[in-house]
């Protein structure tokens, strides 16, 4: 297959569609896309060999093996590659300036006033085939603001956002500095000021009516409040209290830290009192699984810890245990989300190592690659757009030289909403390895050429009226150089050349 | 008066002692200057950076009351009778500077007041103080007008005064009132009392720009008749109408992608504020499309010239990067205190040693400042009727080697470094 040697974003596909209809390169990228020949993993059915997945205007329309390519869609031969949904990061707030701020209730902040596109973190996702995160506040915090679903695209946090006012992030961890009693009682005064903020607001919307009409007010203040409940808009409430009753509401989710196991039950109460229970994810810290059955009661999704594994050195005798934390969360037949581990520079930098890693320790390769890709679309409710390759999702794909979870495959090329968004011919960043490749190939190239070059004066050799032996090589192929003595001739190369 | 050379024959080492000698002698702070009613210099380049962008040589300037009365070739400007000419024939005649971020036409310690994190009610007008050294700095770099402005230690510092280097009352020094509004984002006010980050401190910023809008509009409304009851008068946000009205400007402490990509979506794009992204270093250059996408955003640079992007490992000049990114409008600050005043040029030096051109230099340090304070009409370029503020150097002003000889503000020569090489 002839490599795509393309721009990034949106020139991209553009540029590719250029080269046949002469068009400028910033022309509008083609409607209709047909990526064929690839085997696909879609994550929601079984894998599928020489598939053709047909893109129109940003999202998929059809996969199968016996699609057929319309006319007038531009066509992109995948054969020998392997097509994945995007990946999604489950939770990042590596986007942002500083992961919390200092006030420890804020839940009228908004991650797109803190994100950087221009951080390198972006740019490493794309790389690794991740086209979804989810940025969200870190866990120093009691309450803290809205987070954003994006794209690792773009020049602005707008431009970047598929969703806006996804969840809000709590932690039931105390913050740096603090203990978890008065954790926990600043949230209990948090809701229980809000109900006494919407009771004063309903009681004034209530009387307020009533004077509109030039009535007077005829019940004491609590019925007023109760009446002036149903009344209220979003818009009379403060920005303080506004996303808080939302939540309540039900109108998004909260992302709740719970990094000890002992943070777990009370968590799970402060959610289940406040109503909201059935709206929550609980992000684990590497010991929480230990409360696995507290978790399995609640039943609720979870985000696991970057390190998948925890140690524990027995204080006594020495002895080091190990759990693998993945495998404690599946037996308990909880939905689960892997996300990568930055802080390390070793593998697990990578959500695919994360996967296979899973794969190793004995989870079924279909929940692994749901753990990346499906499981984190249905916990940020996108379940409907995201995660799998199938008709009325996001055309967001990766295209793999090999499998996935085989550490020797590369990210080839990104497609975002339909449109190739990396493309690793033209990654600057790997301009020295790709270098080094094409040296390579070149060198593959002309060890080929000579042995074909040897091979055709083998078989004149083998000719009636051939040469005395000892005199070959007097010529030897260019594209070899002259490093060897004549004596040892073209046959004695080749099979030292085949060697290596 | 006599016939000048541009190349002073005094030996450098005795233009030093001659400024150690001076600032000893506690000489009178304002320079004597005869104020006369016409005046006259010969010169052998004018600069004049008006519309068509001429360039006179051999050229005459004629000043008549503080005012540009021609500018021409000097076989074609006749000089009346009687009237001095100041001939420095070898020398070029440059539009007086306009510094766009200056901290230092006051008391410093009135540079900023950390009241909250946004303070709209602060008034550099308050604290103006000819007295102050950076008067002198100014002139001796040919700097003629100034913005003003408090500094970056709040998200909102207060409004910004145009101010003259001139002689004179304050009120005679002040050109513009209010000329700007300080805002600073990252930075400097993120360390404000306990730390804020960039979340809190842009939702704190957009809640008081728009009660400051919610006041304008309320006014708005009730001038245009759609409401009865009159607006309670606000001190605080009475100066912004003419801010949303595009009377003056944003003055933004920016720098980095992230910020200057902030500050274009919330100020400029959110509420229609004309924009001057004043510092806009670091990688902030990498926001050139959005600044054409705003169109009438002005980007001011420095003071750091320089830029070393450690993903690349490669230095980029700023204002070079900026001009590349094809953005229309780029002018030069110092950020004085920070950089002498007098550096202005040395800082617009650096900028074109690390790739940008002379000419647009000098333009960023006239013209485009006029621009952005709407003073283009006054100052900022030599055509007839003009206010004349001008600075006479002994070659391009953008050479580093080049000795700015005299500043003349409003008609009257407010430094002559004839009269000693250096300084005061």
């Amino acid at each position: 297959m002839k490599p795509l040697r393309c721009g990034l974003i949106g020139v991209a596909v553009a540029t590719c569609f250029a080269v046949s209809s002469r068009q400028p390169a910033l022309a509008a990228p083609p409607e209709k896309v047909a990526l064929t020949g690839a085997r696909v993993i879609p994550v929601a059915g079984p894998e599928i060999d020489g598939a053709t997945i047909l893109i129109e205007r940003g999202k998929i329309t059809a996969v199968g093996a016996d699609v057929k390519v319309p006319f007038d869609a531009m066509e992109v031969d995948c054969s020998g590659k392997v097509i994945m949904p995007g990946l999604i990061e489950p939770q990042s707030w590596r986007g942002l300036d500083i992961a919390n701020e200092s006030l420890p209730v804020a839940p009228f902040l908004d991650v797109g006033d803190a994100m950087d596109p221009s951080r390198l973190y972006f740019e490493d996702a794309l790389r690794d085939g991740i086209t979804t995160i989810h940025v969200i506040q870190g866990h120093n915090t009691v309450i803290a603001g809205m987070s954003r679903v994006v794209r690792p695209i773009g020049l602005t946090p707008d431009e970047m956002t598929l969703d806006l006012h996804t969840a809000i992030k709590m932690s039931a961890s105390p913050r740096n500095g603090y203990d978890r009693m008065q954790q926990m009682a600043t949230f209990r005064e948090t809701f229980r000021e809000l109900e006494e903020y919407i009771d004063t607001i309903a009681e004034k919307k209530y009387e307020d009516e009533l004077e509109k009409d030039k009535k007077k007010v005829d019940v004491g203040p609590s019925e007023a409040a109760k009446r002036g409940r149903d009344k209220l808009l979003d818009a009379d409430y403060d920005d303080a209290h506004l996303n808080l009753m939302r939540l309540k509401r039900g109108d998004f989710d909260a992302w709740i830290y719970v990094g000890a196991p002992m943070d777990v039950a009370p968590a799970v109460a402060l959610a289940t009192e406040q109503g909201f229970i059935d709206h929550t994810i609980l992000l684990l810290g590497d010991e929480t699984f230990k409360a696995i059955g507290e978790l399995k009661k609640a039943g609720r999704p979870v985000v696991l810890p970057e390190d998948l594994f925890y140690r524990e050195r027995d204080p006594i005798t020495g002895e080091i245990s190990e759990t693998f934390i993945p495998a404690k969360v599946h037996e308990a037949g909880l939905m689960f989300a892997l996300q990568p581990n930055p802080n390390s520079s070793m593998a697990e930098r990578y959500l695919t190592y994360q996967a296979a890693l899973c794969v190793r320790n004995g989870i079924p390769r279909q929940t692994a690659l749901e753990a990346i890709t499906l499981n984190p679309a249905t916990m940020l409710g996108m379940g409907d757009r995201l995660g799998s390759i199938e008709p009325g999702k996001i055309a967001n794909l990766v295209i793999y030289s090999g499998d996935p979870l085989d550490f020797g495959s590369w990210v080839e090329q990104v497609y975002i909403d339909g449109i190739m968004a990396y493309d690793r011919n033209d990654d600057p960043r790997l301009a020295e390895i790709l270098r080094l490749e094409d040296v390579q190939r070149k060198a593959e190239q002309a060890k080929k050429e000579a042995e074909e070059a040897a091979k055709a004066k083998e078989a004149e050799q083998a000719q009636p009226k051939q040469e005395p032996a000892g005199e070959p090589g007097a010529e030897p192929s260019p594209a070899e150089g002259g490093g060897d003595s004549p004596a040892e001739g073209g046959r004695e190369r080749r099979r030292r050349g085949d060697g290596q | 008066m006599q016939s000048q050379s541009c190349h002073p024959s005094a030996h450098p080492g005795s233009a030093a002692r001659w400024c150690i000698l001076s600032l000893l002698a506690a000489m009178p702070f304002a320079i004597p200057a005869q104020a006369q009613e016409i005046s006259a210099y010969r010169v052998g380049k004018v600069i004049t950076m008006d519309d068509r962008d001429s360039v006179i040589n051999s050229a005459v300037v004629l000043v008549k009351d503080g005012k540009i009365q021609q500018v021409g070739k000097a076989s074609q400007v006749n000089v009346p009778d009687g009237v001095q000419v100041i001939e420095m024939p070898q020398c070029w005649l440059v539009p007086g500077f306009v510094e766009l971020h200056c901290h230092e036409a006051g008391a410093s310690t009135d540079l900023h007041d950390y009241v909250y994190l946004t303070n709209p009610d602060l008034r550099t007008l308050e604290s103006v103080n000819p007295g102050t050294e950076n008067f002198k700095l100014a002139r001796a770099g040919g700097v003629t007008t100034a913005l003003l402005i408090s500094g970056s230690g709040t998200n909102m510092s207060g409004l910004g005064t145009a101010v003259k280097f001139g002689d004179g009352l304050v009120e005679d020094l002040v050109v513009k009132f209010p000329a700007s509004i300080k805002i600073a984002q990252a930075g400097n006010p993120e360390r404000y009392w306990f730390r804020v980050g960039r979340s809190f401190m842009n939702y704190n910023l957009r809640q008081t720009l728009q009660e400051a809008k919610d006041y304008d509009q309320a006014w708005d409304d009730f001038e245009a008749g759609k409401t009865e009851e009159q607006p309670l008068f606000s001190p605080t946000f009475d100066a912004f109408r003419d801010l949303f009205s595009g009377k003056f400007i944003a003055s933004m402490h920016t720098q980095q992608y992230q910020v200057v990509m902030m500050t274009l979506m919330l100020v400029h794009k959110q509420f229609g504020i004309k924009t001057v992204l004043d510092h806009s270093t670091f990688d902030g250059y990498k926001t050139a499309p959005l600044v054409i996408e705003g169109q009438d955003v002005i980007t001011i640079n420095g003071p750091r010239q320089l830029y070393f992007d450690g993903t690349q490992r490669k230095i980029f000049g700023n204002a070079a990067r900026w001009w590349q990114g094809g953005i229309p409008k780029l002018g030069i600050n110092t950020d004085s205190p920070v950089i002498p005043q007098e550096e202005l040029s040395y800082q617009a030096a650096m900028a074109c040693y690390y790739g940008w051109t002379t000419y647009e230099a000098i333009r960023g340090l006239t013209r485009i400042g006029a621009e952005a304070l709407q003073l283009e009409d006054r100052v900022g370029s030599l055509k007839p009727g003009m206010d004349a503020d001008f600075a006479i150097w002994s070659g391009d002003p953008i050479d580093p080697r080049s000795v700015c000889w005299m500043t003349v503000i409003d008609g009257k020569i407010v430094r002559d470094a004839r009269e000693g090489m250096r300084r005061f």
